[in-house]
């Protein structure tokens, strides 16, 4: 599952970014390395949201900085909403 | 790459708004063999002007922004090697907001407009300061905070007067049609950086030099525009576009095809009722646009007193935006009614701009010359004392006439509704049911006014580039 959720996060920065999807690298920054503007950084959250049926909270924005962060902030956020479901 | 027929493009762009011209010159510069069909007989959709008994008028737009160095409008003329060709000029302020007890401007020097608002809200000095800075500096991460916030929501945590509050919406309500209730954070953020702080530029020539300048460049860069052909059908093919069909019937082949039209338009007219899934069908038609104007346009003789030329004028004579926007659906000029106005730098003409309704022709055929005096005595009231006997030209346009010329669904002047949930959504430039279609313009969610459309062009154009990459890889 955690692969297919890079695959699937790093498919979205591309459709976003107009990046080619080999070309992005999860230490890559959103904002030097990919261009990411705020228009940008809004459709992929909101994309993102959208895919796998979560909610970003403020206090997580700020520690977004690199595709990786993206990707374990998505795996965090899923797992915990797999462990609300069972509760 | 395949030599391509006649009649066969790589890309074909239906609508040669600013969005459609600049997402067709990024194509035609990478190499791609590009067609723009526009139904009406001259370029720039909202963006175009107009010669009447020897008056020029611009018939929506009449200025732009973004323009800065690092502006999205600067950046893209740059990369498209049209700098030489546009001269552009800087009104300055570009915005002036007036109301009863208030006359605020927005100045290019940012400390000039800080100023004017600590004088008439001393109590507030900090504060002004810093919601200024935020609106110049919005960073992504802000952006990605406030996304489900409206500026409302932003407002009421920056200060405590309502008036001020109120006469920082007037310019929003003036370029999206919404009160602060509805509009997006990032929607209002983004007119205060790119409208209200980076605004007033205009191309000498008028707004028509603008989109010319693009077409021009289009056609140097081998790029092809058609006008007065209107698109009938996108044709498509196990789920994929595959070409147009004009309205003379002519099947024209494309591997992309590009919507710079009204998306309602193109989902429900353009996209055969089989060909977009009914998920999709349903998010467009109840998705909410953006509401419509009533534009006079007053050809003056030359002694009215030339009261801020080449200036945007919001008059409010109240300040309760939430209720103009109600009043608004109203087709009806009253004492309370708020309306913009601008002045030709050259002060031969003055275009004055008031919300309306969405009615049929023969509505406005009854009531659009009262509607008119009705709004010119109302400015003569209230700002330009004196403009009736000055008058030596007027003509109107009616929510009607802007659905007529440009196809926008119900004259809509901003594409969506700039709301919370209607803002930045990838869905709209890239509909997720049908391969190789895309759309171009204020219909996308990505921004409204010239720099919303020319970012969503440049997007767009970028967008289909790397699909292409991806399938030579």
């Amino acid at each position: 599952m955690p692969d297919s959720v890079e695959k699937e996060i790093v498919s979205i920065i591309s459709e976003v970014s107009g990046v080619a999807e080999e070309e992005i690298k999860t230490e890559m920054n959103f904002f030097d390395d990919l261009e990411i503007d705020s228009i940008k950084a809004i459709e992929i959250t909101v994309a993102i949201e959208k895919k796998f049926k979560i909610s970003v909270r403020d206090e997580d924005v700020p520690n977004i900085t690199t595709v990786k962060h993206a990707v374990e902030l998505v795996n965090t956020l899923l797992e915990q909403k797999a462990a609300n479901a069972k509760a | 790459m395949p030599r391509l027929n006649a009649n066969e493009y790589d890309a074909v762009i239906i609508g040669a708004g600013i969005g459609g011209l600049v997402c067709g010159c990024y194509l035609a510069k990478a190499g791609m063999k590009v067609l723009i069909a526009e139904q009406h007989y001259k370029p720039g959709g909202y963006c175009t002007s107009f010669t009447r008994n020897g008056f020029a008028f611009d018939a929506a737009a009449h200025s732009f922004g973004g323009y800065r160095n690092g502006g999205i409008v600067r950046k893209v003329i740059s990369e498209l090697g049209m700098t030489d060709r546009l001269r552009i000029i800087k009104n300055d302020p570009s915005e002036t907001v007036i109301t009863p007890d208030h006359r605020l401007s927005y100045w290019s020097d940012m400390n000039m407009t800080i100023d004017e608002f600590q004088k008439d809200f001393a109590g507030e000095k900090s504060n002004i300061e810093s919601f200024f800075e935020v609106m110049k500096s919005g960073s992504p991460q802000l952006f990605i905070k406030m996304r489900k916030l409206t500026f409302r929501d932003f407002l009421d945590g920056c200060f405590k007067n309502e008036r001020i509050k109120a006469i920082l919406a007037i310019p929003l309500f003036t370029y999206s049609g919404l009160p602060p209730s509805l509009i997006s954070f990032c929607a209002g953020a983004t007119i205060f950086s790119e409208f209200l702080m980076d605004g007033g530029y205009y191309p000498v020539g008028g707004m028509q030099a603008f989109p010319d300048a693009f077409a021009e460049k289009l056609r140097e860069y081998g790029g092809e525009l058609r006008l007065s052909c209107r698109v009938k059908k996108i044709r498509t093919h196990q789920r994929r576009a595959v070409g147009i069909v004009s309205e003379k019937g002519e099947f024209i082949r494309a591997e992309h095809v590009i919507s710079n039209a009204d998306a309602r338009q193109t989902v429900f007219s353009l996209m055969g009722r089989g060909s977009v899934d009914s998920d999709f069908r349903k998010k467009i038609r109840t998705m909410i646009p953006s509401r419509s104007y009533f534009v006079a346009y007053l050809g003056l003789d030359d002694a009215l007193p030339h009261a801020l030329p080449g200036t945007t004028v919001s008059y409010f004579p109240h300040y309760d935006i939430e209720k103009a926007y109600i009043m608004g659906q109203d087709a009806k000029i009253t004492s309370e009614t708020g309306y913009i106005m601008r002045m030709s730098g050259d002060a031969t003409t003055l275009t004055a701009i008031v919300a309306a309704p969405f009615r049929n022709k023969a509505f406005w055929q009854q009531h659009k010359t009262a509607y008119t005096d009705a709004l010119v005595s109302h400015i003569e009231k209230t700002s330009v004392p004196g403009l009736q006997k000055h008058i030596q030209f007027c003509e109107s346009a009616t929510p009607h006439t802007m659905w007529r010329y440009t196809g926008n669904y119900r004259g809509a002047a901003y594409g969506w509704a700039s709301i919370p949930s209607q803002f930045a959504d990838i869905e709209l430039k890239k509909p997720p049911c049908i391969k190789n279609l895309f759309l171009a313009g204020h219909w996308t969610t990505q921004g409204i006014g010239i720099p919303g459309v020319v970012y969503s062009g440049f997007a767009t154009a970028q967008l289909i580039q790397n699909v292409r990459r991806r399938k030579v890889l």
